[in-house]
């Protein structure tokens, strides 16, 4: 666990003194909003209506974006080699790089609840609710999305591939933390919200057990 | 034996690199990898620490190799002290590392994007030194080094060879033949 610990540490590091990463991120995510909160207000109910989609989309498309980010860390100053020589299993590189997109995603996602809030009348009544949903749906999307962003960063075109690759396999994700925010949003019992959470907590652990299982075997020359 | 290989052939495409190359290496040895631009020097080490795979033979690897790439690879954002520290942690290797980056007059708080060609190749230097494989795989370290650096270098390498093995691929005969038991030469498939 300290090697993650370590190389997630030293990429927040190096995201935080090079920026263009994280601002390029929050600058997609508050055009994002703006934009769709303009085209579908001012009334309160299409506002509400589209906010958990709204928000989703917002979250997937800046997890493919730092996922691209985490591999172009080491691909652009040719380091990838270096963390591969380290002894043992190949699979800290892989709980790594999913770490340091978490210590970023998770407060964005957080962020992006609030704004969601101002912007699209998301109740946050059940704000520890919504949380937990966003955690577990990020996490399971950033699972995916490290593990091809890894496969593919070092090939030209891997921000067009990372896409078409990745949103095929997190449907499921996408689907279920969709739902769980819809009923979050609309007041469904908790009981009735919890199934998404389990499907969720599924999917998480399947791909996490099963990227990082594979993540040496893709990492080979 | 640190490292065998076994009629070692590698294609890109249709292109081979090199055939049917068989190597041994042992622990104290330093083996000098000679050849013109493009003779597969750089691809030979890459096999040798396990970054490629041949396309045809056997490289058999003992112990923890570690491979020094022509230019050395770093994050600029980082300072030389950030770089060692995590390279430490991350190998699980204790090290001074002060003391090598003084050994190397070398900055610890300066960004690397400020270090020029010669003070990153001494820091690569300093890194190997610290995390001490037992494969050393050198792609011309001489490079970019002063005369001072060069010195460093010879000391670096009778320090490596005491309990490791050396390949280093150079254009520099009189490098090769002042540390080098052996040299191997590349040239066309």
């Amino acid at each position: 666990m300290r090697r993650v610990w370590l190389l997630a540490l030293r990429d927040l590091r190096l995201e935080v003194r090079d920026r263009a990463g994280v601002l390029s991120v929050l600058a997609f995510f508050g055009v994002m909003l703006f934009v769709m909160a303009l085209a579908l207000g001012p009334e309160e109910a299409p506002l509400r209506r589209a906010a958990p989609g709204v928000l989703w989309v917002a979250l997937a498309f800046m997890s493919t974006l730092l996922a691209t980010r985490a591999f172009a860390l080491e691909v652009e100053e040719n380091t990838l080699d270096d963390l591969l020589l380290t002894p043992g299993g190949k699979e800290w590189v892989y709980l790594g790089k999913l770490l340091f997109q978490l210590l970023l995603l998770l407060p964005l996602s957080a962020l992006a609840l609030l704004l969601s809030a101002g912007l699209f009348y998301l109740p946050l009544a059940r704000a520890p609710a919504l949380l937990l949903t966003l955690a577990l749906g990020v996490l399971g999307y950033a699972s995916v999305a490290t593990f091809y962003a890894g496969l593919l960063a070092r090939l030209r075109g891997r921000e067009v591939l990372l896409p078409l690759l990745l949103f095929s396999l997190v449907v499921p994700v996408v689907l279920a933390s969709v739902r769980a925010t819809v009923g979050l949003a609309e007041g469904l019992p908790l009981e009735e919200v919890a199934p998404w959470w389990q499907l969720l907590l599924v999917f998480d652990l399947v791909y996490i057990t099963a990227s990082a299982l594979l993540f040496p075997l893709v990492l080979e020359g | 034996m640190l490292l065998r290989l076994e009629a070692v052939s590698k294609r890109f495409g249709q292109d081979w690199v090199f055939r049917d190359l068989s190597l041994s290496l042992k622990r104290g040895e330093v083996v000098a990898l000679l050849g013109p631009n493009g003779s597969g020097k750089t691809t030979l080490l890459r096999l040798m620490a396990g970054l490629l795979k041949p396309t045809r033979g056997r490289v058999v690897r003992q112990g923890r190799a570690l491979f020094l790439p022509n230019p050395p690879a770093f994050h600029r954002r980082l300072t030389a002290r950030e770089h060692l520290l995590f390279d430490l942690g991350f190998h699980g290797v204790a090290g001074d590392w002060e003391a090598a980056l003084t050994r190397f007059a070398l900055p610890p708080d300066l960004p690397l994007a400020a270090f020029s060609s010669g003070m990153k190749k001494r820091l690569a230097l300093a890194r190997l030194l610290l995390l001490r494989p037992d494969l050393w795989l050198l792609d011309e370290p001489e490079t970019a080094l002063d005369q001072e650096g060069r010195k460093l270098l010879l000391e670096v390498l009778e320090e490596a060879r005491r309990d490791a093995g050396v390949v280093l691929a150079t254009h520099d005969r009189a490098l090769a033949e002042a540390v080098a038991d052996r040299a191997v030469g590349l040239g066309a498939a």
